[in-house]
């Protein structure tokens, strides 16, 4: 069964399935830096299961023609629809703005009245310190966020699985997600209010004759700050899709799992974890396709408190080179250069997916 | 980064949570508006040597023809702020009847509080009877009316009538923009032709000389006060503390900072004080000439460099509040007027917007601001600030009557205090908008609070004057310290002028906001400034010198 509850996943990889044709997209444009809905990532994962059934259909589907399939699936491709309207629109028509990357683009003379001039803008991105020192930054906040964020969400499933009680498993499961829906103002607020300067915590320190305690303004533990922040504001909703995933172990599983004289930590070893992999993979090529992006609020609203050294990361670079200098060509090529960069990421990482034997993201019909 | 709020609502600098735009702005704006308008360069240099070196013809500039309904109060001294204490019984009806011919107008403002109802509005139907003509108001947050903008502008579609746009918020490469999107105003208002608009003709020269672009009249101010900020402290509080000396230099005022400072009474000196630095230090906002005549930019002055130290030492003394220092600059306002932080640097027009906020729930509060300070202890220097905070620029037509009809209503709008024009502008409908007091004072209605905001003003207002009435005291103590403080102003160079500096140039001054910050907390030093002075110079500094050196020997 833990075999067939990887089928289930791999089902996903059928090109044809509604549930990914939705998914694959979305990795796509979160990759092309466009924000892409997370909850409708979330949506169609859970929904997986639904197509499940239609896995073993897998082998002999290719010799069916492209007009009969069509045929078939016409419903279903009728379904997406809207949801391929929808990023036709408002992700891939949009995508062709990135031709002012090779522009001295002003956006009172419009793309097609500003001047043309050739990878200049790419030659000065590759000399520019701040760009580098940028992309080193977003590179460190990534590897960092790996260890000591992503795993976080696994462990608390895997614990609040445990709890037998479903009472208690739905309260703690509804307090750790609310913080998901706060926005980044509200929780950098909540942080300050609890580790700055005149903070609770320096508050009372400063009651037992600790002085200047102030967590907020320190470039050195600027990353263990914003991994608490984002592991405060977002462990609890990355736990959601692995509670769906161990659901669908059969209990039977356990039950066999005991009767052959395995122990708690055997059956999480031999049961829960082979049924998580493929959720946990498809999440990992998620999100080094994202690595490049590490969020954009949340470090611009405490770029004064530690400084640019500490916080400027790709996305808020972009952001002052053309919102604010108006160098819009400039930042466009920056912008265009992390898109080519993720989309290699999760390709290559979908590619090392398909050799340890998972299905990844996506696959070939 | 400090607040600053040039005589109109300050709470603009509340930044949300897309505020960023506005905040950077500020960034920009506490350098010096021109910074922020000199960062729109034209691509390819196309402005031609008259425009984009700020210069002026003769006949471009309106005539001025001063006029006075009623003589203020307390009387402008050097260009200081005028105040009237009260209203007037017999108002002045300035047009006999209503200027406009029928027509319907959208116009675009930004607005910093609640969004009132565009629709089965009466103060709008009112002032809309009063004007003959229709405007339709698009309001956005003054927050993020920059990132707005930026979207309206590159559209030419939608641009409406008539747009206002703050002077922190004008988008780089702007230049551009104007000549593409706004009418041409020279051939209504230059030399004589503004004379058939009184009210406009009253506006000062050099407010009309800010508004110019490219060697043309585009826009109609919203003018400004010749000194823009302020260093405020908490009078109520210090007296409570026994304390009644004001601070004489820039040591002084740390040492007050430090002395008030008591984290254990969740008690704190200063917020940044950055602002207040630049002032005592007289740094100069763009550039100055040194004693052989050479321009020097503002990040090369010694000044600069002193105000940076006197901010290091503030900061290190542990006299700033914790939230400050972590750059919440949005909650600045909060802290202060809750007695967290008892010295902050704020826009003059901060002064009375608090005042509405605490005199409410708090009737003793009391804010007052320091006497000008300089560094030394001597005389002070203060730069004069921009003649303009906002500009409102009018929509290409090609009918002349439509423009004609809008600088009607637009004389209409900069009617000066002491008509019943101005009073239904900023007051609305007695009895319906307020009611008048014993002392003839206008008491605001529920009502007001959700129908009067601040929109035409934004459009076109008459020189600025100080009729806060509401506020006991208030006009008399701004007037009296602004007067005081008027002396020592001095003209900076390129003082109003409108340069454009090639877009090449716009991400020069970049680093330097977060350099200021990241040296005054300790971050950086003075070797990290050094540094970055000197790839300022070899990156494009020299340069943006010499552009100025030849506008400079142009004059």
């Amino acid at each position: 069964m833990t075999h067939g509850s990887s089928q289930d996943v791999r089902g996903r990889g059928d090109a044809d399935d509604p549930a990914l044709a939705t998914v694959a997209p979305t990795a796509a444009s979160a990759a092309a830096g466009t924000a892409a809905p997370a909850l409708a990532t979330a949506g169609d994962a859970v929904v997986v299961d639904e197509g499940s059934g239609r896995a073993g259909a897998v082998q002999p589907r290719r010799k069916v023609s492209w007009r009969a399939r069509l045929a078939r699936d016409r419903s279903l491709i009728l379904m997406t629809m809207p949801a391929v309207l929808l990023l036709a629109v408002f992700a891939y028509i949009p995508i062709a703005g990135n031709v002012v990357a090779w522009q001295d683009y002003s956006p009172f003379l419009g793309i097609a009245d500003s001047q043309w001039v050739g990878w200049y803008n790419f030659q000065r991105l590759f000399v520019n310190d701040a760009f580098w020192h940028a992309v080193g930054n977003t590179l460190l906040i990534t590897a960092f966020q790996l260890v000591f964020f992503f795993p976080v969400p696994i462990v608390m499933a895997l614990l609040l699985n445990s709890v037998m009680t479903p009472r208690v498993r739905t309260t703690i499961q509804s307090i750790v997600y609310l913080p998901h829906f706060f926005s980044w103002v509200i929780v950098v607020t909540v942080f300050q209010q609890l580790f700055g300067g005149a903070g609770f915590v320096a508050q009372r320190l400063a009651d037992l004759g600790y002085d200047g305690f102030d967590l907020m303004t320190d470039p050195d533990t600027f990353l263990v700050l914003i991994t608490m922040q984002s592991v405060w504001k977002d462990a609890g909703w990355g736990m959601i899709i692995f509670l769906a995933a161990l659901s669908t172990v059969d209990p039977a599983l356990y039950e066999a799992a005991v009767v052959d004289g395995a122990n708690r930590w055997r059956r999480i070893w031999h049961v829960t974890l082979p049924a998580l992999r493929p959720v946990i993979i498809l999440l990992l090529i998620l999100r080094l396709g994202d690595a490049l992006t590490v969020g954009f609020e949340q470090l611009i609203l405490q770029r004064g408190a530690v400084g640019v050294d500490a916080s400027e990361v790709l996305d808020t670079f972009v952001y002052y080179q053309g919102v604010i200098n108006g160098d819009w060509s400039f930042a466009a090529a920056a912008g265009l250069l992390k898109g080519v960069v993720s989309l290699v990421l999760v390709l290559g990482a979908n590619k090392l997916a398909h050799l340890f034997g998972e299905a990844g993201v996506y696959k070939r019909a | 980064m400090t607040t600053k709020s040039p005589g109109i609502p300050p709470t603009r600098y509340r930044v949300g949570r897309r505020g960023f735009l506005g905040l950077m702005g500020l960034g920009a704006a506490a350098i010096g508006a021109p910074t922020l308008l000199a960062a729109c360069g034209n691509g390819g240099g196309a402005v031609g040597s008259a425009g984009g070196g700020g210069s002026v013809s003769a006949g471009v500039l309106p005539n001025y023809l001063p006029i006075e309904y009623i003589a203020p109060d307390f009387p402008s001294v050097n260009g200081s702020t005028a105040g009237y204490s009260s209203i007037p019984g017999d108002l002045v009806k300035a047009f006999s009847a209503p200027p406009g011919s029928g027509g319907t107008f959208t116009a675009m403002t930004p607005l910093w509080g609640t969004i009132p109802p565009t629709e089965g509005n009466q103060y709008y139907d009112a002032v809309n009877g009063a004007l003959g003509s229709t405007l339709r108001f698009q309001i956005s947050d003054g927050n993020t009316y920059g990132d707005k903008l930026a979207a309206v502008l590159a559209s030419a579609d939608d641009v409406p009538d008539w747009v206002s746009i703050p002077t922190w918020n004008v988008p780089p490469r702007f230049t551009e923009a104007v000549e593409g999107l706004f009418e041409d105003l020279t051939p209504y208002l230059s030399g004589a032709n503004v004379e058939k608009y009184k009210n406009l003709a009253n506006i000062p020269t050099d407010v009309w000389k800010f508004c110019v672009f490219n060697d043309k009249l585009y826009a109609l101010p919203f003018p400004g006060e010749v000194i823009n900020n302020a260093i405020f402290y908490r009078r109520d509080v210090l007296e409570g503390l026994g304390i009644t000396e004001q601070p004489t230099d820039a040591q002084g005022l740390a040492d007050l900072a430090k002395e008030l400072t008591s984290p254990g009474d969740q008690r704190w000196g200063c917020e940044d004080l950055w602002t207040a630095a630049t002032m005592m230090f007289a740094v100069p906002e763009k550039w100055t000439q040194d004693d052989a005549g050479n321009l020097v930019h503002r990040i090369e002055t010694e000044q600069y460099r002193a105000a940076l130290e006197w901010q290091v030492e503030l900061y290190a003394s542990g006299a700033v509040h914790p939230d400050a220092v972590a750059d919440k600059t949005e909650e600045s306002k909060q802290r202060f007027e809750s007695g967290e932080s008892l010295i902050a640097t704020d826009g003059v027009g901060g002064w009375h917007e608090a005042l509405s906020r605490q005199l409410q729930s708090n009737p003793g509060y009391d804010q007052q601001a320091f006497a000008p300070i300089a560094a030394d202890g001597g005389t002070p220097v203060l730069y004069k600030g921009s003649p303009a905070n906002i500009f409102s620029f009018l929509k290409k037509n090609e009918d002349p009557a439509r423009i004609e009809e809008l600088l009607a209503v637009a004389d209409f709008l900069a009617a000066p205090f002491g008509t019943e024009e101005y009073h239904l502008v900023n007051f609305g409908v007695e009895g319906v908008h307020y009611e008048t007091d014993g002392d003839g004072l206008p008491v605001p209605t529920d009502l007001a609070a959700t129908e009067l905001q601040p929109t035409y003003t934004f459009l076109v207002d008459p020189p600025v004057v100080n009729t806060k009435v509401q506020y006991p005291g208030f006009v008399e103590d701004y007037c009296t310290w602004m007067a005081d403080a008027a002396q020592y102003l001095a003209d900076p160079l390129f003082y109003g002028m409108q340069i454009s500096e090639p877009s090449r140039f716009a991400a020069l001054d970049a680093p330097f906001p977060d350099l200021e910050k990241d040296i005054a907390r300790g971050r950086k030093s003075m070797a990290d400034m050094d540094e970055a002075v000197e790839t300022w110079r070899t990156s494009g500094g020299d340069e943006l010198r010499q552009f100025y050196q030849d506008i400079l020997d142009a004059q």
